[in-house]
């Protein structure tokens, strides 16, 4: 049983192939957390027939219809709320969402909220690619200040929205923040998030390279990797950026964790105390 | 060499045979930071000062805390004028790790210099720089056995383990200093008198334990027939099987995107892209299976195969 959970991780054997090459442009980061992804899938040995996942609209919405395993591809922002009907119908599946930052924060970003609040046991997975690649690279709500895209010729001025802080405030339990360069961090990130009971929003941050980078200039793919790291550390830290070699856990890994009660729990509680009470009056 | 068969005193008649007074006899202490050598070197010094010999000790112990290496030249006799000991030129030679002994033989007077060494291996970092599984050292691969029937008036010691058997395993160099002592012409209530003195007061008695046990050591020495010479042996057998560990690097050019993120990353620079700007394996020896392109590949491009070692594996 050792030996097998041990087997050595050839991520083919999650992927739909028929599919490949798949239709994400050169160097984009969606494909590296997608293999962070089955990773911990692997690791946590789910089944293709107990793994749901669930998309939205956007680069991010398309990289789960690569994964064998049962997907659902939905409308544009709203992969949260489908994933809660889903996770009430069938409790025994492992539903894990996929969505974007334009999907998640800016056109689902209701559905986001409620479903921190409502803290069912989900996984959501955001992947950060500060645009809406897409549809021609407009501005979403994580776009950085002084960036350009075809919606701020004049580079942006908007303010950007902190995912992790809006999750954790919302009442998400458990909320986490990686970058793609750190594949194995980000795995087991992913495992510690599935593995969580309750609701998981962890922000991935990757990279669009042929849209957003080529327009900002934020050089070639291996670049734009290489500098995640150095361009996170000042940038996305907010107040941090006073003391930009503050401990990795005030950026990245967990940020939140609490045991919250999850909804299925709270709601099987509520039923039973009614009960009781029916019972005694 | 068969005619060094019954030299169990040669290491003695040498340099008492010498005219201490008259030319100055060089001991040369070499080893790496933390074991001993500026002890070794001071406690000589010291001694041959206390017997009226004008003595000059001159030392390197730059890179000492870092486990580099540390030597000391230590010349007396009835005038000496420079500290240091010309190549060629030492009549003994210290050495406490068993690397630094042998970088330092030539120092060594040619036929008639005597070497006495540590077995110890201290594998520094820049020795490990081939960073495929399982790759050979670049530490010394000569085994104990060949140097010694190489140098003649040598010896060798696992001054370590019999420290470590009197139970003051950092006693090693006072250790080398008994089998030192055998060597030069002083009575060996003075040599204890002065290691007395160099020593942390609570560990006297250890040391001077030390001390006799490392005299006793090289009066029974035999070079034939001795247990650290095959234990010594014993540490150059055992290598893994490199050609066994070849790692296969499996590129799907269908799915390659040609976006350079391999290229750019891996650490031995052994992946280019082709004419047809497809990503290509162009030095399959330098890849050590460390996975990194694996991983950062977005388009899942490259499947890296290592042979399963059962017992290693993560």
């Amino acid at each position: 049983m050792i030996e097998e959970s041990r087997q050595k991780f050839d991520i083919r054997n999650n992927l739909r192939t028929e599919l490949f090459p798949h239709f994400m442009c050169p160097g984009c980061g969606h494909g590296i957390a997608l293999r962070a992804l089955l990773w911990a899938v692997h690791e946590l040995e789910i089944s293709k027939d107990q793994l749901a996942i669930v998309s939205g609209i956007g680069c991010s919405g398309r990289t789960g219809a690569y994964i064998d395993a049962t997907t659902i591809h939905t409308t544009h922002g709203r992969p949260l709320a489908y994933a809660t009907g889903l996770k009430l119908a069938r409790p025994d599946l492992e539903v894990i969402v996929i969505t974007g930052d334009g999907d998640c924060l800016a056109i689902g970003g209701n559905h986001l909220i409620h479903a921190c609040r409502r803290n069912l046991n989900l996984t959501c997975l955001m992947l950060n690619n500060e645009t809406y690649g897409m549809t021609g690279g407009q501005v979403s709500p994580t776009t950085r200040n002084e960036r350009f895209t075809t919606t701020t010729p004049l580079g942006n001025y908007e303010p950007v929205f902190d995912a992790c802080a809006l999750a954790s405030g919302a009442g998400a339990s458990m909320v986490g923040r990686e970058i793609t360069m750190h594949v194995t961090a980000l795995k087991d990130l992913i495992k510690e998030g599935i593995s969580h009971q309750g609701f998981t929003f962890l922000e991935i941050l990757s990279d669009c390279t042929e849209i957003y980078g080529r327009k900002n200039e934020l050089g070639e793919s291996a670049e734009m990797v290489l500098s995640q790291k150095a361009e996170y550390r000042s940038d996305s830290y907010g107040n941090q950026v006073e003391e930009p070699f503050q401990p990795r856990n005030i950026g990245t890994g967990v940020l939140t964790k609490n045991d919250r009660t999850e909804y299925m729990e709270a709601c099987r509680l509520h039923n039973q105390s009614k009960q009781s009470g029916t019972a005694n009056s | 060499m068969p005619q060094l068969n019954n030299e169990t005193k040669h290491l003695e008649a040498i340099v008492k045979s010498a005219p201490l007074e008259e030319i100055p006899t060089n001991v040369l202490v070499v080893g790496v930071g933390g074991q001993g050598v500026i002890m070794i070197s001071k406690v000589l010094a010291a001694l041959c000062q206390e017997q009226g010999f004008d003595v000059k000790q001159s030392e390197v112990h730059g890179m000492a805390k870092r486990g580099g290496s540390v030597f000391s030249h230590v010349r007396f006799g009835r005038q000496v004028f420079s500290p240091t000991i010309p190549k060629g030129d030492a009549d003994i030679l210290v050495a406490l790790e068993w690397a630094e002994g042998l970088r330092w033989l030539p120092y060594l007077k040619p036929e008639k210099g005597i070497f006495i060494g540590d077995t110890q291996r201290i594998v520094p970092p820049f020795a490990c720089r081939d960073r495929r599984r399982f790759a050979a050292s670049g530490y010394v691969q000569e085994s104990v056995d060949q140097v010694i029937r190489l140098v003649p008036n040598s010896s060798a010691m696992d001054a370590v383990a019999m420290a470590r058997e009197l139970g003051v395993p950092k006693a090693a160099n006072t250790i080398l200093l008994g089998a030192l002592s055998t060597t030069l012409n002083f009575e060996e209530a003075a040599w204890k008198s002065v290691i007395a003195r160099f020593v942390p007061p609570k560990t006297v008695d250890a040391n001077l334990q030390a001390f006799d046990s490392g005299r006793a050591w090289i009066r029974n020495f035999d070079r034939q027939a001795d247990s650290a010479m095959e234990a010594g042996t014993a540490l150059d057998s055992g290598a893994w099987p490199m050609e066994q560990d070849q790692t296969w690097v499996e590129i799907n050019t269908a799915w390659c995107k040609s976006c350079d993120i391999c290229v750019k990353l891996c650490p031995e620079r052994c992946l280019a892209l082709d004419d047809q700007q497809l990503v290509q394996l162009i030095k399959p020896e330098a890849c050590t299976g460390c996975r990194v392109c694996e991983r950062l590949c977005p388009d899942f491009a490259i499947n890296i195969h290592t042979p399963a070692f059962p017992e290693l594996r993560p």
